[in-house]
């Protein structure tokens, strides 16, 4: 098969360009492979790319940021999706040509906005599929009007857990649609696993709100009185560097914790570590837990929307604990950081149970549903066996009603917000 | 995409830096070590190592304990071609897990230090540190008033009229000394640097102390320092709350070279 990939942006960092890369590397071993990025704003990609995979840019944004074109809002790209600043008439016919002339059998979008072009624009005899890294609920209703309508023309839609493959078939009526769970992998670490000794605390991910960071510098303080040898070592930049800083200065903590800066790839950063953390409010996988379990890592994480639940087996390879709840995120680390030989058991738990999110098994299921689809745009059928049940139908239409209105309603405040000003 | 190759490396609990390249060796290919020169100046120092096949179509060299390296910054080249030329590398995976707990170690006199880092434009390069002695800082406490420094000393120890000195940098003469609390291994101290007197000797305007441990009366100062560790740029990310008295600022910081020094501002 030739597999092409639609990326944001293949040259920052972050769970979806790090899994897109580990997917596309590992059906590389037997299929012709591109991933085609939207955007550029540097010469090199954050992460190290297999040179099967042919990585090409759609928009450079170092020439072209003041392109006539880039200066004007999208069209087909939806004015709800998150990163919509981000495209313009520029994106819109860039994305249009370049799915207008594949030569892919199969094209795989990996945010809303590429899967809507990619349905709307992918050619008949192209296959397509949609990847959701992030979840329906935490959609917009205006943004779930708009995929509701266009990822009906896609032939797979995958997300990455269990619970949000469920929320779609619930709340979304797309029939001759195939949603299914597809967990991001993540690749054999080429590293011995973390052995368990380090008093550091590692943990991961943009510095952002939802992330955090603030509830685990706080739970944190418990590990850092009671065992002031050990460190929380947190990896990655953004908006809330700064307040984060503060907080430590505030807390006393600035000999035992620490901002790091940007790492990537994190595997040589986690194995430095024994226990990983996450303090998350939501979590649509959970991509840094799957990683440092990989290293031998037992992950001390919120039990928050989605992934930590469906990843970390609480107790055995990693703790889950309530959402919000500083107290319990602090007593979980310090059960892992008083007791060595739990911590080290635990940590072989994690490397252990982890290796289901291999590249291996993964790519299985994902090479799976390429074929099916490919098979069943060539014979011109439909992919989802069977019609949507009656229920399943209404369902549907009650959750698009609702969202519908929502939509309304949030037009009319803008317009009341607007008519204040 | 760039045709430099990408090499790994892992450095053991002795400084020893094992590179790991994806590729198989190829006849006469080497790497080479440079000591960075400053600005305008002639490269003076280079090291050059074998590369020898490490199955797997991967080739390694070696980098033991010896040669010691110069202190400052390393860039790691490729030499290729019968004239051989450079070529930089790429970083791939550093495992310095070694180097994490340095600081619990003795390290024996000259010290010597590598660290792995990645350049700012992409590139694998050496942070090395070789000083006679050193003074590794540990915590330092910061209160409304003052700011006290943990240290411990390798290859040197504190004598009787062991001192502390804070020297004003880029200034003649401006020396502040302090009575540091010695531990009776005569390794660990400990030192109290007052905010408001720091303020006062600074005088008007801003200035910048360098921190010293004086281990007896005549010997060589050394310079108070966090070397023992995997963080090679430490600057941004130790970071200490400042301390204000009347009109001035008074902060603990890492210098570009992972040296402790107090800096005085002026608050706006």
């Amino acid at each position: 098969m030739k597999i092409s990939f639609l990326l944001h942006n293949a040259y920052g960092i972050g769970g979806t360009i790090t899994t897109t890369f580990n997917l596309a590397q590992a059906l590389a071993e037997r299929h012709e492979v591109e991933i085609v990025s939207v955007l550029r704003h540097r010469e090199h990609p954050s992460f190290a790319l297999d040179p099967r995979v042919t990585l090409r840019p759609l928009v450079d944004l170092r020439q072209e940021k003041e392109h006539e074109l880039h200066l004007r809002p999208a069209r087909v790209f939806p004015r709800a999706e998150y990163r919509y600043g981000q495209y313009s008439e520029l994106t819109d016919r860039r994305i249009g040509e370049c799915l207008a002339g594949t030569d892919a059998d199969v094209v795989i979008g990996t945010r809303p906005g590429l899967n809507v072009h990619l349905a709307l624009e992918a050619p008949r005899h192209v296959a397509r599929i949609g990847q959701e890294h992030l979840t329906l609920d935490n959609h917009s209703p205006r943004l779930r009007g708009a995929l509701r309508r266009a990822y009906r023309r896609l032939d797979v839609l995958t997300t990455v857990t269990e619970a949000d493959a469920g929320t779609y078939r619930r709340k979304m009526r797309l029939p001759g649609v195939r949603v299914q769970a597809l967990p991001n992998s993540v690749p054999d670490p080429a590293l011995p696993a973390a052995d368990g000794s380090a008093k550091v605390v590692v943990a991961a991910g943009r510095l952002v709100p939802v992330k955090r960071y603030d509830l685990l510098v706080e739970a944190f303080a418990v590990v850092a009185a009671e065992h002031p040898d050990w460190q929380l070592r947190i990896y990655g930049t953004g908006r809330e560097h700064a307040r984060l800083q503060r907080l430590i200065a505030e807390r006393g903590l600035y000999n035992n914790v620490f901002l790091m800066g940007a790492a990537a790839p994190m595997e040589a950063e986690w194995v430095k570590g024994s226990i990983g953390a996450t303090a998350s409010d939501f979590e649509p996988f959970g991509m840094t837990i799957v990683e440092a379990m990989r290293c031998g890592l037992p992950v001390v994480s919120t039990d928050c929307p989605y992934g930590p639940g469906e990843i970390i087996e609480d107790g055995v390879d990693g703790r889950l604990v309530p959402v919000g709840d500083r107290a319990a995120l602090g007593a979980a680390l310090l059960e892992l950081v008083r007791d060595d030989e739990r911590r080290r058991r635990s940590g072989r738990a994690a490397l252990q149970n982890a290796r289901r999110f291999a590249p291996g098994p993964v790519v299985e299921q994902a090479e799976e549903l390429l074929a099916e689809a490919v098979s069943a745009r060539r014979a011109g059928r439909q992919v989802a066996r069977g019609r949507a049940r009656m229920h399943q139908v209404l369902a549907g239409q009650g959750f698009a009603a609702r969202d519908t209105a929502l939509t309304a309603a949030d037009a009319v405040r803008r317009a009341i917000r607007r008519g204040q000003r | 995409m760039s045709t430099e190759p990408r090499v790994g490396c892992a450095v053991d609990v002795n400084g020893r830096i094992t590179f790991d390249l994806a590729a198989r060796p190829v006849e006469g290919e080497q790497l080479l070590l440079r000591l960075r020169p400053k600005k305008g100046r002639p490269e003076q120092t280079l090291h050059v190592l074998c590369l020898e096949p490490a199955g797997d179509g991967r080739s390694r060299a070696v980098l033991g304990p010896q040669p010691v390296l110069a202190e400052g910054r390393w860039d790691v080249y490729l030499l290729r071609g019968p004239e051989g030329e450079r070529q930089r590398l790429r970083p791939g995976l550093r495992d310095l897990r070694a180097l994490v707990d340095g600081r619990l170690r003795d390290w024996p006199s000259p010290l010597a230090v590598r660290i792995p880092y990645v350049t700012k434009d992409g590139h694998l390069a050496i942070r090395a540190w070789l000083r006679p002695a050193h003074a590794e800082a540990d915590g330092i406490d910061v209160t409304d008033r003052s700011m006290t420094v943990t240290a411990r000393l390798h290859g040197a120890s504190l004598g009787t009229g062991a001192a502390v000195q804070l020297r004003l940098r880029g200034r003649d003469g401006a020396v502040r000394t302090l009575e540091p609390q010695v531990a009776s291994d005569g390794r660990s101290l400990s030192f109290t640097v007052g905010c408001a007197e720091l303020a006062t000797a600074t005088g008007t305007g801003s200035g910048v102390w360098n921190v010293f441990v004086l281990p007896e009366p005549g010997a060589p100062l050394i310079r108070v320092a966090r070397l023992l560790d995997d963080v090679a740029d430490r600057k941004e990310v130790f970071v200490y709350p400042p301390v204000r008295v009347g009109g001035t600022v008074v902060r603990p910081y890492y210098t570009v070279d992972n040296d402790l020094s107090v800096e005085v501002t002026q608050a706006d």
